[in-house]
């Protein structure tokens, strides 16, 4: 009575395609390199990093780069955003938001949006930040403008 | 047409009964099917590939991790639909895959909700669960970019496809995606090695690949869904969407 025929069975077939990161978009698991690790060449990473052990090489990630007290990175690093409380020797360049907490010792450049350094960290190297280059432009703009305006003035009085 | 392969330990007593509710479960579904009964050293790839030319299109695993392990890393390459029924203890590929253990399983099957699953390759074999190589001396190079080693200690190295890690220390469970087009490998260095030999691990690093080398210059053990070789030097990678696999609706992917 109860009995289906596999064709009705059959029908209903979800053929799904492979769906990346749904409901674990937030909680994937991320990359840490552990205290006693050493990694040696180019550490290239689509997700979050975590550093508590040693990089000798450069770092690259479109996420979060944190850092660990203890830890160590020994050449340039590129990230999204990052938050350093260890040693860095490289220059640093960040698309957002940059944290530099008091335990930080960072010898190289910094670029990034958003910079917040904590009572007690150690920086030495260059500081440039986007905001200020777009602010400095719009102040171009702005001069240009007002050099035409006056010259624009000064003509059309010749002209009366 | 379904075929069932049912693992050895099943002609225990005491899964009489559940094995018949599942017959008559699957009867009634209408998806009942020929009953193959696997041996220890039942070669499943050419199983397989038999029963494909006498018209199976439908191969459905009946065991525990052990056995899911020990059928597709041998017929991984095999182009069927794979079904799974958890029966008994030792199931955590089940809960990954959304798969209830018991009976409840046969309506998941009934469902054929099928997705390709992603598969792990090394030295010419596939593996499906967890590789395991205990503590040695080996270094791992990551997609041909960078060096992973410890500061002159051993290392215990993990790759999960399917088989969740877990590590105890502090309680945290890592579930590992299989569709999300990585593994990951888990690397504990030993920290010491008490008197009763007993070895305690660093907090484990992990590193999502596609692709490592493993080498080193005393042969170490690997361990595969069950096999064990001894090796210098091995290369692991992803084989992707390898497996089409029939999943539940509560899957961890």
């Amino acid at each position: 009575m109860f009995k289906q025929s596999p064709e009705t069975l059959e029908q209903p077939t979800q053929h799904h395609t492979p769906v990346r990161h749904t409901q674990h978009e937030d909680d994937q698991v991320e990359t840490v390199v552990g205290p006693s690790v050493v990694v040696e060449g180019d550490f290239v990473s689509e997700g979050n990093i975590l550093v508590k052990g040693t990089v000798s090489g450069n770092v690259k990630t479109g996420r979060l780069l944190t850092v660990e007290e203890g830890a160590k990175i020994l050449a340039n690093v590129k990230a999204g955003e990052a938050i350093i409380s260890g040693e860095v020797q490289g220059n640093v360049k960040v698309d957002s938001r940059l944290e530099l907490t008091a335990s930080a010792r960072l010898l190289g450049d910094i670029t990034c949006d958003i910079l917040v350094i904590e009572a007690g960290a150690l920086l030495q190297g260059k500081v440039s930040m986007n905001g200020l280059e777009n602010m400095n432009k719009n102040e171009k703009k702005v001069l240009r403008r007002t050099k035409k305006t006056i010259e624009e003035d000064i003509e059309s009085q010749m002209e009366e | 047409m379904y075929v069932y392969l049912y693992d050895n330990f099943l002609k225990n007593k005491r899964y009489d009964s559940l094995i018949k509710a599942i017959e008559t479960r699957l009867t009634d579904y209408g998806i009942a099917g020929k009953i193959i009964r696997l041996q220890r050293y039942t070669n499943c790839e050419m199983l397989i590939e038999d029963e494909i030319r006498k018209g199976a299109k439908n191969i459905v695993i009946v065991g525990n991790d052990v056995t899911f392990g020990h059928v597709l890393s041998r017929a991984a390459s095999c182009r069927v639909t794979y079904g799974f029924l958890p029966v008994g203890s030792e199931n955590s590929i089940a809960d990954v895959l959304g798969i209830p253990v018991g009976i409840d399983a046969c309506d998941v099957l009934a469902k054929r909700r099928k997705l390709f699953l992603d598969v792990g390759w090394l030295n010419n074999r596939y593996f499906i669960s967890q590789l395991h190589i205990p503590p040695s001396d080996i270094q791992i190079e990551y997609d041909e970019s960078f060096k992973v080693g410890s500061k002159g200690q051993k290392m215990e190295l993990v790759v999960c496809n399917l088989k969740p890690f877990v590590w105890s220390k502090a309680g945290k469970k890592y579930v590992v995606h299989p569709q999300d087009g990585k593994l990951e490998a888990f690397l504990r260095p030993v920290v010491k090695t008490s008197i009763f030999k007993k070895e305690q691990f660093e907090e484990p690093s992990i590193f999502p690949f596609e692709e490592i080398i493993v080498s080193s210059r005393k042969p170490f053990v690997v361990e595969t869904d069950g096999n064990v070789s001894k090796e210098i030097k091995v290369k692991i990678k992803l084989a992707k969407s390898r497996i089409e696999m029939v999943v539940g609706r509560d899957r961890k992917f």
